[in-house]
């Protein structure tokens, strides 16, 4: 284009394949899982039939009473999260008091802790708690709270927020008023990435749910993995396409609000 | 390891004593639950590991971990890992930051959605992806049968589907920590170098590397800390390499050792902590992954 990209030529050459390289990398497993899934089978080859939907339509009734589990989970996480993370963000921000550092190392350290660990436990603490499904919930929380702490603290921090509603205050607006009409419009795109993070981190959580799970609240992962170790291939790749049906489009979302974080695998 | 949000005002830190009550009250809630499902939950798991539920405290089940062969293999095989699929990662991932972070547009913004799709995807579901591509009926198993006209082994559940499958999960999260500090990188510099004859491998290594140091510490140390964690995807493809955390399910769900697990457990979690307090110190704080 400009003689000052034909200079850098071959380190944007070099970049740019790299980069080609990793998304194609990270895409070509999509379009190999939807043949799979519409094939008759996978073993006589890709569509020898014709395309068919009796693998999609078989696995949707496995997969609409688990995503219910699993959503149900993702809400309740969340809510408890914003009770729980949302007044501590504001803390963190806003306020300086012995041991801050602390506090937000303890909020992070579900992140340093392998989630097979934090999940067995769990189970050791609190036996008893399993079968109602409330280890599973706080996992979950455990696992997400540190990503919508880390998500509102920065955006609460910003100086220009703040003098804003300093601005607000002078004017005589109340605490109220400021919250809602002031402080709210400028953090929403934080609050709602942080949200769709916790829903779309609680929804493909794996390593924690596989201890914790009960028979009647098991989540879409496990189930799954189920699917990949016992079932046959093409009901377990359109399981799959259910799946990704309900969480990519919401990391295309974060991205879109402002950029995704670093969570476990 | 973490980067702490923005410091508060200037004038506030002055006058504000150091009792807070305010933010003593925001916290409480936290605190408490943090403390019951999380720090009483690791003292447990610390207590059960040295035989707090059997009566007497011994490192017992320390001594016996150590003396089996099959726990150093799968710590070989996770530490193995975990290497690997860090560098590869780093490799991959540098050159594609960067890439990503100099240029402006459309097609910049649609590699960097595209880049961030596995962040959402379990690892049972990546360890899926691998059969697809290398199982049994996989399609590169296939075609290679066909180019060889011979059975061939699916790679799958050896070390090398696996690497793959944890590469795949790696790739994006590298990307979002270098991608922070590749866009501080100062293009003219670079420009500069190029105009004076230096080859791409010459700019990274004289100018992008020593640049990133910080960033590539840290993103080191979070990739290394996931691949010693992750456990997704090695259970999907369990059937033949076996790492640390397909050792803990196994003790606690096949052979009910609930001490055994939960030793395994610690030492893992220590690892982990290990690795990121190491790296991430070494690397700045600013660099942390929040």
């Amino acid at each position: 284009m400009t003689s000052r990209h034909s200079r850098s030529d071959s380190l944007v050459a070099v970049g740019r394949t790299f980069a080609v390289t990793a998304a194609v990398v990270c895409l070509l497993p999509l379009p190999l899982l939807v043949a799979i899934a519409t094939s008759t089978s996978w073993q006589r080859g890709a569509w020898a039939e014709g395309p068919t939907f009796r693998w999609l339509a078989e696995s949707w009734d496995n997969f609409a009473p688990y995503a219910g589990v699993s959503l149900r989970l993702a809400l309740l996480t969340l809510v408890i999260d914003l009770i729980l993370g949302l007044p501590v963000a504001w803390a963190l921000a806003r306020r300086r008091f012995p041991g801050r550092q602390a506090l937000y190392a303890l909020i992070s350290l579900p992140l340093a802790v392998p989630g097979i660990a934090i999940a067995l436990a769990l189970i050791l603490a609190y036996p008893t708690w399993r079968a109602g499904g409330w280890l599973l919930v706080a996992g979950h929380v455990l696992y997400t709270l540190p990503f919508l702490v880390g998500a509102l603290a920065p955006a609460l921090a910003g100086a220009d927020l703040r003098e804003r509603e300093a601005v607000a205050a002078t004017l005589g607006a109340g605490l109220l008023r400021r919250l809602c009409f002031v402080t709210l419009p400028v953090v929403r795109p934080a609050l709602l990435a942080a949200a769709i993070m916790v829903v779309t981190l609680s929804l493909g959580e794996f390593n924690v749910s596989f201890f914790l799970f009960t028979p009647t609240e098991k989540t879409l992962p496990v189930d799954l993995y189920a699917a990949y170790i016992t079932g046959r291939l093409e009901l377990a790749a359109a399981a799959t396409v259910w799946f990704l049906l309900l969480v990519v489009p919401a990391a295309a979302a974060i991205e879109h609000l402002g950029g995704a974080r670093v969570g476990q695998a | 390891m973490l980067a702490e949000p923005t410091i508060a005002h200037q004038s506030e830190q002055q006058h504000r004593p150091a009792a807070d009550l305010g933010a003593a009250a925001l916290a409480a809630p936290v605190l408490l639950v943090l403390f019951a499902l999380l720090l009483w939950p690791l003292g447990v798991l610390l207590l059960r590991s040295v035989g707090a539920g059997t009566g007497e405290l011994s490192l017992v089940t320390y001594r016996e971990v150590l003396a089996e062969e099959r726990y150093w293999r799968a710590l070989g095989n996770s530490a193995l890992m975990a290497l690997a699929s860090t560098l590869g990662a780093l490799f991959l991932c540098t050159p594609a930051a960067l890439y990503i972070e100099g240029q402006s547009g459309y097609g910049r913004r649609v590699l960097a959605v595209l880049l961030t799709i596995p962040l959402s995807l379990p690892g049972v579901v990546i360890g899926f992806f691998v059969i697809l591509f290398f199982g049994r009926t996989g399609v590169a198993t296939g075609l290679a049968q066909e180019l060889l006209g011979r059975r061939v082994p699916p790679l799958a559940y050896t070390f090398w589907g696996l690497l793959l499958g944890y590469l795949y999960f790696q790739i994006p999260r590298v990307v979002l920590v270098l991608r922070g500090a590749a866009a501080a990188i100062d293009r003219d510099t670079l420009d500069a170098a190029r105009t004076l004859g230096a080859r791409p491998w010459q700019v990274y290594a004289a100018i992008v590397v020593p640049i990133l140091r910080p960033a590539l510490l840290s993103a080191g140390s979070l990739s290394m800390a996931t691949a010693f964690g992750a456990f997704g995807t090695a259970a999907t493809l369990s059937r033949g390499y076996r790492v640390v955390p397909l050792e803990i399910a196994a003790a606690f769900t096949e052979r009910f050792a609930p001490e055994l697990a939960a030793t395994l457990s610690v030492l893992l979690a220590l690892l982990t902590g290990a690795l990121l307090w190491g790296l991430g110190a070494a690397g700045s704080r600013r660099h942390g992954i929040l």
